[in-house]
């Protein structure tokens, strides 16, 4: 069972095995998706993961509805939108990436010696925010509204997406519970 | 709505110098707990005024949480972003 717990200012997460692979496959998604393919990656594309990911365009599409949610406009009129995208795009791009190479970098040490394990002396703030990404690329995904998590609950189990969804709730719990710890 | 100008013309703004405002806008996804939080981060609001805000933009669907000169609010935008939140700036349309 994942926790996050926190000793004076240093966080630390519990993982389990399998929980270790489902966030690994996510941050590699979302990695390949920002325009980052250069890497030995963990999931086979039969994973329904790989499959929800790759559904739309290809890589790095600027059309894809995932990137325009998490490298929005920042203006309503295009031409200013275009203009500042330009100088701050790559930017913001690049901060993405990082924090979900450094989380990938943390996540393979579990993932490759099979085995779930503490991952000591993180960044919460940095873990914050990737798993705010990784909820906000898997929303975009499932369409998620105000009535997403009671469509989930009535969702028979056999449903092929009745696990992205959990995994989706799962990670804003777990977000939430970063949070407790860093406003205490 | 951003103002379009065609070149040459000369816009009340630039006359008068109005400022230029941020706006977070409300989405199904990010926690209000962490919306919250992200405002105290990147505005140092006091914990009162970052919860009136998130509820503000909650409720009414977007809130200003900025207002200044063009590059601050360009700056704010892109911090925001960097957080996952939903921003734009604007000129302020409040005359």
């Amino acid at each position: 069972m994942s926790l996050f717990s926190r000793e004076a200012d240093a966080y630390s997460l519990t993982l389990s095995i399998d929980e270790a692979h489902v966030l690994i496959n996510l941050v590699e998604q979302l990695l390949e998706l920002l325009g980052e393919g250069d890497f030995q990656h963990h999931y086979d594309m039969n994973d329904p993961f790989a499959q929800l990911m790759a559904m739309q365009q290809e890589i790095a599409a600027p059309e894809d509805p995932v990137l325009k949610r998490l490298l929005p406009n920042a203006y309503a009129d295009p031409e200013a939108a275009d203009d500042f995208r330009r100088y701050t795009e790559p930017a913001l791009r690049r901060n993405k990436q990082d924090g979900l190479r450094s989380i990938r970098a943390a996540l393979t040490v579990l993932v490759d010696n099979d085995s779930a394990g503490v991952i000591e002396e993180l960044d919460a703030q940095m873990w914050l925010k990737v798993i705010n990404d990784l909820r906000l690329a898997l929303s975009v995904r499932l369409e998620i509204n105000a009535d997403s998590f009671q469509l989930f609950e009535n969702m028979p189990d056999e449903d092929p997406q009745k696990g992205i969804y959990a995994v989706y709730f799962w990670l804003g719990w777990l977000q939430e519970s970063l949070l407790e710890l860093l406003t205490q | 709505m951003a103002d379009t100008l065609t070149e040459g013309e000369v816009s009340i703004d630039q006359l008068f110098d109005r400022p230029w405002v941020c706006i977070v806008w409300d989405d199904p996804v990010n926690l209000m707990s962490y919306v919250t939080f992200v405002l105290i981060k990147i505005f140092s609001f006091s914990n009162e005024k970052a919860h009136a805000t998130m509820m503000q933009i909650h409720v009414e669907g977007r809130a200003v949480v900025a207002s200044g000169s063009r590059e601050e609010m360009e700056h704010h935008v892109q911090a925001l972003h960097e957080h996952g939140l939903w921003a734009t700036l604007q000129r302020d349309d409040k005359i």
